[in-house]
């Protein structure tokens, strides 16, 4: 009997330990590498990842994205629902929400962020929320959003980073006569009410941010979240220097580690290297126009396109460009995207098939064509090398021309590239936005490609308004079976978000969509 | 007098170096593929989302018209507001440009003290060990690209010995010096090469000129013939050369900046480039434009001191 009490006793202290090892520790500054700073901290107005992904630590929106990046949770609503023929949302703000200046979050300054966030023509963001007609309130505690026509994507909406609730005072007290100058002088000091509230931002260095008391969420310790006191974004382009400086232990994270150094710091005492799933595809666009300069275009023919898919060994590719850390995609879209279809890696390698649709297309010979390459980009070069090789086998002599991201943008715009490399990551929890973009015609002609399918065009602008779960999945399933077949493009991989942490850094996320969530961040001290 | 009439007349001079550069600047920007509101909006914008922000920007009229308000603007002293980073270009200069300065002044320190010791030790034990291994020293230096070198002295002296921070930038004056103290090296190491080599020529032509047999035979100590006769002439030729160097670090640090992290004025200038943010290019190539003619100016002055001859 002696022998078990003491086992037991043993056994109790040893999971006592390990408990309190996990029990969450509060206080201390992270820090964090980033590869690029930010540009302009407004939601409404803003234009880049550097700023969407880290936005909601300043600024909390009605309803937040869950973990996994698909699904809604509560954020300043505690309660919300979708009316019964799908034309409006009641939220119910919780109670006693404060922005982090202290003033109270009224229902009025919800209605008024949302309703600046769905004015046409403010900011490239517009279209998330562009269902929205009207905003009211009831009481002091409920905000009504009426709907010109259903959409099955609004709950999402709320949780995307345009719809953050801004203090209508203040940012109406902000310097300046027009909405684009009043949030130019807002955005020099924000007023939110997400976790985190900013302390100093030295451009181009070092962004420090701090607790926001005020801010409502609880912890696992029934005390108020965040955990952290604060965290200093610190600004380190070259990737060898991010790194050197997480294990030298100035730093506390680190993103965008390279795809080459990641087994390397897998193996790392020190460290945790995380890889989030993220919906960031890799692809090449093709231009799908009959005439190219003047020209009869190859690539206008599906048979070709798919040819070339076909001889595109994009397994070797991940291993090349990746260290085998991406995956095949499997539709156009990432499979973290909702809706998502398919479970096969589009087109695999065979050269065979390949050559004879080449033979069946009448360009047995080959053809010449161009690829823009963003010039000094690794993995761009890589791929491009990659491709050269392999659609030289089906007689593909093709021109890499490396220009920079302007450049580029100035030829996709204008319809006049042959092909481009290119990526993608969703803003939003739903695949209404990548489909905008890649499938449906009238909105930027399907990559500005010139490829058109009336049938998916169709099918797109009927699923925007579907609010029956079971129909809008048939729909996308449609869209992707179609736009997966014959699209105006070379699907390559899906990449993970590939950060290094401290082993002393807990509660960290990135989610699918790419935001940095530090609510509920803490550090062994 | 003379000194004085021929700094006057390279004031002077500068005025329409300015000028130009920033004619050509201005043209040149617009003459590159791609504008300010694709390249801020990225590949998912739409034309209209363009065409609206050009129009805020004042990019959809004529071009003359364009540079009639930029020059209007420039005489005001305003330089506009970044397209990308919505923020008052001069005080974006403000910030970024001391930063640049500071790491070039090291850098240069840091040259100085290594060249000019090394340069007599080595022309002064000529073709014996000392000179080769001080030549062959630097000639390693010199060949190694700049980021290469970066990532050495990162890896050694602040990841491994951790004598310094691993990259960034200090708060306060102290911590800056100290932060800054690798990439100073890293830029100062190929500079001094060139610095050393130069000196350890003139100094070779000087050491046998007649004027130091002179000196010599008056009985002067070694120590004074070797400063003012032998250092003050060898230096004329260095002074034009440590100018120029200067000058190109102006522009050119940025490999090192992007290295070491550092906030200066060349990471600045190719995120500006990148963005075809227009009036931050053209703000900060005016000022650096304005900074190269000073240090010009200054190398003309200084040599003209040294040698009164040139301002004749």
């Amino acid at each position: 009997m002696k022998t078990i009490a003491k086992a037991a006793l043993v056994a109790g202290l040893l999971l006592g330990t390990s408990l309190s090892a996990h029990a969450v520790e509060r206080g201390g500054t992270l820090n964090y590498g980033r590869y690029a700073d930010s540009l302009f901290l407004e939601p409404v107005l803003n234009d880049a990842n550097v700023d969407i992904w880290v936005l909601s630590n300043l600024y909390d929106t009605l309803l937040l994205p869950t973990d996994d990046g698909k699904g809604v949770q509560a954020g300043l609503a505690s309660a919300w629902k979708l009316a019964d023929d799908g034309l409006s949302v009641t939220l119910t703000l919780r109670d006693g929400i404060k922005f982090s200046d202290g003033t109270p979050i009224t229902p009025q300054d919800v209605a008024w962020s949302l309703k600046r966030a769905a004015k046409p023509d403010n900011g490239e963001w517009t279209f998330i929320v562009g269902s929205i007609g009207d905003v009211t309130t009831e009481g002091d505690k409920t905000v009504i959003v009426k709907l010109k026509n259903t959409d099955p994507a609004i709950l999402t909406a709320l949780t995307v980073f345009n719809t953050g609730i801004m203090p209508q005072k203040a940012f109406e007290a902000a310097a300046g006569t027009t909405d684009a100058e009043k949030a130019k002088a807002f955005a020099e000091h924000p007023i939110g009410s997400g976790p985190f509230m900013l302390k100093s931002w030295d451009r181009g260095s070092t962004m420090k941010l701090v607790r926001n008391p005020y801010y409502w969420g609880m912890g696992e310790d029934g005390k108020a979240l965040p955990y952290l006191d604060g965290i200093n974004f610190e600004v380190i382009p070259d990737d060898a220097t991010r790194i050197l400086k997480l294990n030298s232990g100035e730093l506390d994270g680190a993103e965008f580690i390279p795809y080459s150094r990641v087994d390397e710091l897998k193996s790392a005492g020190n460290l945790n290297m995380e890889l989030y799933p993220s919906t960031r595809v890799q692809y090449i666009t093709l231009n799908a126009r009959p005439q190219l300069d003047g020209k009869d275009n190859p690539l206008s023919n599906a048979k070709v396109r798919e040819a070339m898919n076909y001889a595109a060994n994009k397994e070797a590719i991940i291993q090349i460009v990746t260290h085998g850390v991406g995956k095949p995609m499997t539709s156009y879209m990432s499979s973290a995207t909702p809706l998502h279809t398919g479970d096969k890696p589009l087109f695999p390698y065979d050269l065979e098939k390949a050559k004879s649709l080449m033979k069946e297309a009448g360009f047995e010979k080959g053809f010449s064509t161009s690829l823009l390459v963003l010039a000094g980009n690794q993995d761009e070069i890589g791929i491009a090398t990659a491709l050269q090789q392999m659609w030289g086998q089906i007689g593909i002599k093709l021109d890499l021309q490396q220009v920079d991201n302007a450049s580029r943008t100035a030829q996709y715009r204008a319809g006049t590239f042959a092909m481009r490399e290119a990526a993608w990551t969703d803003d939003i929890a739903d695949p209404n936005e990548i489909t905008s973009y890649f499938v449906y015609s009238p909105n930027i002609g399907a990559l500005h490609t010139g490829w058109k399918s009336e049938e998916a065009d169709k099918l797109f602008e009927t699923s925007q308004k579907e609010i029956d779960v079971t129909k809008r999945a048939a729909d996308y399933a449609r869209i992707q079976a179609i736009y997966n077949a014959e699209g105006p493009i070379v699907p390559l991989y899906e990449t993970p978000y590939p950060v290094a942490l401290s082993k002393k850094v807990h509660g960290f996320l990135q989610i699918p969509l790419g935001n940095n969530i530090f609510t509920k961040t803490w550090l062994d001290k | 007098m003379p000194l004085f009439s021929y700094i006057v007349r390279r004031i002077l001079q500068m005025i329409p170096t300015v000028v130009f550069i920033l004619i050509v600047t201005f043209v040149l920007i617009r003459l590159l593929p791609g504008d300010p509101a694709s390249a801020m909006l990225g590949d998912r914008a739409r034309d209209a989302d363009v065409a609206r922000i050009n129009a805020s920007l004042g990019l959809d009229k004529p071009v003359l018209v364009q540079f009639f308000y930029f020059v209007r603007r420039i005489a005001t002293g305003d330089l506009g507001d970044s397209i990308t980073l919505k923020t008052p270009v001069v005080q974006l200069i403000a910030q970024r440009l001391p930063v640049t300065l500071m790491l070039i002044g090291m850098a240069a320190v840091i040259a100085l003290l290594l060249a000019v010791p090394l340069a007599f030790v080595a022309a002064l034990r000529r073709e014996k060990a000392a000179d080769t291994v001080i030549r062959g020293t630097f000639q390693v230096g010199l060949s190694m690209p700049v980021f290469y070198i970066g990532i050495l002295l990162l890896t050694v002296f602040a990841a491994n010995l951790k004598w310094f921070p691993v990259g960034g930038y200090g708060d306060t004056l102290s911590s800056k010096l100290y932060h800054l103290f690798l990439p100073a090296l890293t830029l100062a190491l190929s500079f001094a090469a060139v610095l050393m080599r130069n000196l350890r020529t003139a100094i070779i032509g000087v050491i046998n000129a007649e004027y130091v047999d002179f000196a010599r035979s008056k009985g002067l100590r070694s120590r004074v013939i070797l400063i003012r006769h032998v250092l003050r002439n060898a230096l004329i030729s260095t002074i034009t050369l440590f100018g120029l160097q200067i000058g190109s670090l102006l522009g050119g640090g940025v490999i090192t900046e992007t290295v070491f992290a550092v906030p200066g004025a060349g990471r600045l200038m190719i995120d500006s480039i990148y963005g075809r943010d227009y009036p931050v290019l053209q703000g900060l190539t005016i000022a650096l434009a304005v900074l190269v003619c000073l240090t010009f100016l200054v190398t003309d002055i200084v040599q003209a001191w040294l040698d009164p001859r040139v301002a004749r």
